[in-house]
């Protein structure tokens, strides 16, 4: 153990950062002070990696003191391997979020920065929480900065967007509330620890509204199939970061929600939503395949693409067994590195043409070769090609359904399949080909900060597509005792 | 000990306020009077927390009891005075600065007696003085119509409220022979809870009353256009001040008083509560002119506030307590804006644009709005959580259930604001910088706002109910 408290210090470190900019910055030195500060959280986050017991399933660098005493509410910090991957991939994507917005933010930096900032420290101590208080603190500190990113500077649809994600999410959560008061007043505690002991006090009928209040704040947030609409318009009029923000951890929150209170703590529930959590993953994942096809936005195809993958996810969650769960976990990791990837690809080609329309590209390969073969790669691992990291995940939630109904996996399957349909095609128009006559002139090749805001998610997607362990080593251990805990009542 | 000393700060501020009054014609500068009132107002909170660590004390002869709720709010309507005198300095043109600032100071000395009460008497009171003085407040700009408008709407059905708090405190004494609240209490407790038509109806009467001064539905009707009538520094302190004094009475006669009836009061409060949480809530959405959507907001923040008490229990009480303090702070942060922009302020399209022109208060706003809206890391939510967590532990979930689906339909007004001041580009010049006062009001209101979000649990020990 270190001397200090590292779960702390990672999660409230951004914020302070938002502060120093709000407060002294200018416009001209708000980015040094936002790199400096995404830089030093990553840093202060390693002694997290170094010293994780992984064989370990219980919370690890556990923090505590005393918070609203009359109520036993406690300020409780502490990961296990299920949540350490995600506080690694927050920490490393808003370095990348600096990095692609450098250039591209030109208007009310400081702004930008800060919003970008506080969105961190709530990305961070929303899986750092150990107790469900703090877990909805975080929860809801996010949606006001990303409201912020994307209303102010996204593209002309913002505002509408912008709005409907802050109505979409707050609705969910306001249910999740109320469900957390209710556990609370059937069990005396919000610690997560203690709760999975405490359940036993909830009814099942009780559990089967808590799930569905439960529900409803994550399954907007993942998004899950009927409520998914937000998706598309958010995360195609953000700015680049808000963007890589929102697919790369805002949409895992959902998931981990799921990981985090509703299997272990509301067993019944689980149980009695089982079908039908089960039958929207897989339509989501088909149905959301298919939307993704025919969409003619770089943009929007890559949003509508999460939709189908958060599918796997949520089918692989829900399978209640170990291959699936693992997976999920893992998907999620790889989802955010490679969903990440794509909008940065895209967000940088988009400042150099100014569109983002599928036919106005073509043939950017000729001009664009380091890019083009970085956008090969995230495209390659997003359809789940093997040796990149993608598949793994999805193999293993795939081998997962099986086991559960083999009409799932059929699903998943053909999911993978109409993946490489959408991805490769979406290759094949934007880089191959006779180059656009409008594109020609244009300097569409990187430069040097942006390969090196691309590189580390290129090193990670081929490491975890080769050795999935890294990953993996971590989650087997909480995953082991989460599904011996009896999800099935 | 001797009765006077009980009485200090309401003694310091209605002494404060006979200087003013003698000294008026002298007065030639605004910021003199406002300083005189805020250093009565801190001097009586001081004086307040002083009595306070005496004891539970009951003085001239049973009328005033003193005890840890009655100083809680003594302190929050010294800290309400003290923030609406530093908003004033901005937007007293013509006005007479020594009586207004005389009137609000005898306004608040009729508060503090009010939420020391321990008779039906004392209390009426103790509130008439407080209404009468807001009266003139909110018509003090004789000058412009809309003001006159306001001040006699706000009379009319203020005095129709008033008569129905008399006639119910009539009932009661003719029902109970007394009207001091301990022996109502006793009194009552030899019926039957609910057989007693005579005391129902005193119950409603008494409520109803009550319920006008916190501006809850259906008897809020006066608080929009009083709100936008009045000046925005006497719309702040009626918004905070008048709510948190109403809400406190509230608390006293429903667990004092008339606890015996916990059944008839609690299907009451929970009317009163929920038709103000939707009406406040929806009808805020289709307003344009911003002190009118404060006012609804206000509306539907007193439903929220109601919630704690629909328990009958001591805790229920302190939720309470605590929703009222911090929204005290909040809703004072938000007029505060308003007054900080002045007549750009007023009108909701004013606040295009704002961010990128005056970012410091954009920020402000945007604090001031999340915790209206309930958002964390602010007081509002914690007021919020305390309120729900005692109305679940009631058993009434659907009602939960309820205040939260309207905080979503809230999001919506407030979050229109900040759309118009960060995403909209401005259309008018940027506002000229505010005077020193204004800026601490709002920064006090942005700390506690913040603070209250960020550590709720060091209210709670003070918010002991009676």
């Amino acid at each position: 153990m270190t001397g200090y408290p590292v779960l702390t210090t990672t999660a409230f470190l951004p914020i302070i950062g938002a502060a120093l900019i709000l407060l002294f910055g200018s416009d001209r030195v708000a980015r040094w002070i936002a790199l400096g500060t995404t830089l030093g959280t990553f840093a202060a986050s390693m002694p997290l990696y170094a010293g994780f017991d992984k064989a370990s399933n219980a919370l690890q660098f556990v923090e505590s003191a005393d918070w609203i005493p009359s109520l036993n509410i406690t300020y409780g910090m502490g990961v296990d391997g299920i949540s350490l991957p995600f506080i690694f991939l927050a920490a490393l994507l808003t370095i990348l979020c600096v990095g692609a917005s450098w250039a591209a933010v030109q208007t009310r930096q400081r702004e930008f920065y800060a919003a970008l900032l506080v969105a961190e420290t709530a990305m961070i101590g929303l899986f750092a929480a150990s107790n469900l208080f703090l877990f909805f603190i975080f929860w809801e500190l996010m949606l006001v900065p990303v409201f912020l990113l994307i209303g102010v500077w996204g593209g002309p649809g913002r505002v509408y967007a912008a709005v409907k994600f802050l109505i979409f999410t707050l609705s969910g959560s306001v249910l999740m509330l109320v469900g957390i008061i209710v556990i609370y007043r059937a069990c005396g505690t919000l610690d997560f620890k203690a709760l999975t002991l405490a359940r036993a006090s909830l009814q099942p009928r009780e559990q089967a509204w808590l799930f569905a209040a439960f529900l409803a704040a994550f399954a907007v947030k993942v998004p899950m199939f009927p409520v998914h609409t937000w998706l598309p318009n958010a995360h195609t009029e953000a700015p680049t970061a808000g963007s890589v923000i929102l697919a790369g951890i805002l949409l895992k929150m959902g998931a981990y929600g799921f990981l985090r209170v509703s299997l272990p703590i509301l067993p019944y529930g689980v149980h009695l939503f089982l079908k039908p959590m089960l039958v929207i993953s897989a339509v989501a994942i088909v149905w959301g395949a298919y939307v993704t096809l025919v969409q003619t936005d770089v943009k929007r195809l890559i949003a509508f693409s999460s939709v189908s993958h958060m599918g796997f996810v949520t089918l692989g969650i829900f399978t209640l067994n170990r291959n699936g769960v693992e997976g999920a976990i893992l998907q999620m990791v790889n989802h955010g590195i490679i969903s990440a990837a794509l909008f940065l690809c895209v967000g940088m080609i988009y400042e150099r043409t100014h569109t983002r329309e599928i036919s106005d590209y073509g043939g950017v390969a000729r001009i664009a070769p380091v890019y083009s073969t970085l956008l090969a790669l995230f495209c390659l691992a997003a359809a789940g090609t093997p040796g990149l990291n993608s598949f793994v995940g999805e193999f293993l939630i795939i081998g997962g359904a099986f086991r559960t109904q083999a009409w799932l996996g059929a699903m998943a399957v053909w999911g993978v399949a109409l993946g490489t349909a959408y991805l490769v095609w979406l290759f094949y128009r934007v880089a191959m080909g006779e180059s656009n006559p409008a594109l020609v002139g244009l300097k569409l090749e990187l430069n040097a900060r942006e390969m090196a805001t691309l590189a580390p998610l290129a090193l990670l997607t081929v490491c975890l597509g080769l050795y999935p362990d890294y990953v993996l080593s971590y989650v087997h251990a909480p995953v082991a005792q989460l599904l011996a805990a009896g999800v099935a009542p | 000990m001797n009765d006077l000393v009980m009485l200090i700060p309401e003694l310091i501020l209605s002494g404060m306020s006979l200087v003013l009054l003698l000294v008026a014609r002298r007065i030639q500068r605004t910021r003199l009077a406002a300083a005189a009132t805020v250093l009565a107002a801190l001097a009586a909170a001081l004086a307040s927390i002083w009595i306070l660590s005496q004891g539970r004390n009951i003085a001239f002869g049973g009328m005033l009891v003193l005890d840890g709720y009655s100083q809680f709010f003594k302190v929050l309507i010294a800290a309400t005075l003290a923030l609406a005198a530093l908003l004033s300095v901005r937007s007293l043109e013509g006005i007479p600065h020594g009586e207004y600032h005389a009137l609000l100071l005898l306004a608040a000395t009729g508060m503090m007696l009010a939420v020391s009460a321990n008779d039906l008497l004392s209390l009426y009171l103790s509130l008439e003085l407080m209404t009468l003085c807001s009266y003139i407040l909110v018509g003090i700009r004789v000058e412009i119509p809309t003001s006159n408008e306001a001040a006699i709407k706000y009379f009319l059905l203020g005095s129709f409220a008033s008569a129905l708090l008399i006639y119910g405190i009539s009932l009661t004494y003719g029902v109970t022979g007394t009207t001091d609240f301990r022996a109502v209490a006793s009194a009552l407790s030899g019926h039957g809870p609910g057989t007693n038509v005579l005391l129902l109806v005193a119950i409603g009467s008494v409520a109803a009353g009550l319920a006008f001064k916190i501006a809850a539905v259906p008897l809020h009707s006066w608080a929009p256009d009083a709100y936008q009538g009045a000046s925005t520094p006497v719309a702040a302190f009626l918004a905070a001040g008048s709510k948190s004094v109403g809400l406190a009475a509230l608390g006293r006669v429903c667990l004092a008083a008339y606890g015996s009836e916990a059944q008839v009061l609690s299907v009451l409060l929970t009317g009163l509560a929920g038709l103000s949480i939707i009406v406040g809530s929806v009808i805020a959405l289709s307003q344009t002119d911003m002190k009118r959507m404060l006012a609804y907001s206000s509306i539907s923040h007193a439903g929220y506030a109601l919630l704690g008490l629909i328990a009958g229990t001591s805790a229920g009480a302190s939720a309470t307590m605590t929703y009222a303090f911090f929204y005290v702070f909040m809703t004072l942060g938000a007029f505060g804006v308003v007054v900080a922009l002045g007549d750009r302020g007023e009108k909701l399209e004013g606040y295009r644009g704002l961010a990128a022109q005056r970012p410091g208060t954009a920020v402000l706003m945007l604090v001031f709005l999340m915790s209206l809206t309930g958002i964390p890391p602010t007081a509002g939510f914690a007021a919020k959580f305390y309120v729900i967590l005692s109305v679940v532990r009631a058993g009434h979930i659907a009602l939960a259930v309820l205040a939260v689906a309207c905080s979503v339909v809230s999001a919506f007004f407030y979050m229109r604001v900040a759309v118009l001041m960060y995403m909209n580009e401005a259309d008018e010049p940027a506002p000229s910088r505010f005077p020193a006062p204004v800026f601490a009001a709002l920064a006090v209101a942005a700390l506690v706002t913040v603070i209250g979000g960020i550590a709720p649990g060091t209210l709670a020990a003070w918010a002991v109910s009676p």
